[in-house]
């Protein structure tokens, strides 16, 4: 769906957010809105 | 021979009717709707009733919801991340299960049973959403008994060409189930060929954690996108620092401020 609306250079992310938490990167936390 | 194993049947139906119905919403590449046909015709020919037919069929699909839906409540998405991984369906099939039932609600395992992968994928999405384990055992017996119900009255409808097919299949023999048993190799092979190339290219094509890591660190500044649902995100409230939370219904309107030629990291899971 990006690379249809031309985006030439889109990258999943190998083993999603749960990878990047397991790697011991800095987790964000999504802020709740309304 | 084929007196012995119409006789089987009408032994056994009722067994054998529970036991594939359970297996395929457990997730078996096994489907249950011949069979759920065979015993309608057969119930015609004086074997077990409609109405018994269709209350184990029910049983047997709740039996392998209630397991997946139990799953659901102690893993959350983690399941459904595992029946993905392991569902021979081509892949973003957690993003189509979540929108599906974002969309109708509880009524969704109603309209799963009539879904190839979307019924075994359902149960567990509803007890990671912790929909209400009544109002879950309600839509899933319904939806179970309006599908098999149909399945069954379709065998009625049809009894004399299932008869003349049982028939022919049991003239033939072993070499029937060869026939079967090759369909079904055949059907599952090109699910997994499939599968292997979506994989293939999703290879080729993905970064891992490090190189992001890396990116970032040199300045790179990739627009990493988080395309989850709502409900995901509401059941796992993290992100990658930085990353756009982005509704795949609202793509134009999300990314308008990114230039094309930047690199995009997404991440669904």
């Amino acid at each position: 769906m990006l690379m249809d609306r031309g985006f030439a250079r889109v990258r999943p992310l190998q083993g999603g957010l749960d990878a990047w938490s397991d790697a011991g990167y800095d987790i964000e936390g999504i802020e709740k809105t309304g | 021979m084929m007196q012995q194993l119409t006789a089987l049947l009408v032994q056994y139906g009722l067994v054998f009717v529970f036991a594939n119905v359970f297996l395929e919403q457990a997730g078996a590449p096994v489907p249950a709707v011949p069979t759920l046909m065979v015993a309608g015709a057969l119930a015609v020919g004086g074997g077990p009733s409609l109405a018994a037919i269709i209350g184990v069929a029910v049983l047997g699909s709740l039996l392998g919801d209630v397991i997946w839906y139990a799953a659901g409540r102690i893993y959350g998405m983690r399941v459904l991340q595992l029946l993905c991984r392991i569902s021979i369906s081509p892949d973003s099939c957690v993003r189509q299960t979540e929108t599906r039932f974002v969309r109708w609600g509880p009524v969704s395992l109603v309209i799963a049973k009539f879904v190839p992968g979307f019924s075994t994928v359902a149960p567990p999405l509803a007890g990671a959403l912790r929909i209400k384990c009544g109002r879950f055992l309600f839509y899933s017996a319904l939806g179970a008994a309006l599908w098999a119900g149909l399945a069954a009255v379709a065998g009625t409808l049809f009894y004399r060409q299932i008869d003349w097919l049982l028939g022919e299949l049991g003239q033939m023999g072993v070499y029937a189930l060869i026939v079967v048993g090759v369909a079904l190799a055949l059907f599952v092979a090109v699910k997994w060929y499939e599968r292997r190339r979506f994989f293939k290219a999703l290879r080729m094509a993905r970064i891992s954690v490090d190189d992001l890591y890396r990116l970032m660190q040199d300045g790179a500044a990739p627009v990493v996108v988080d395309v989850r649902s709502d409900s995901a995100r509401e059941i796992d409230p993290r992100r990658v620092p930085g990353a756009i939370a982005v509704d795949l219904r609202n793509l134009d309107t999300a990314l308008a401020q990114v230039p094309p030629d930047r690199d995009i990291i997404v991440y669904c899971t």
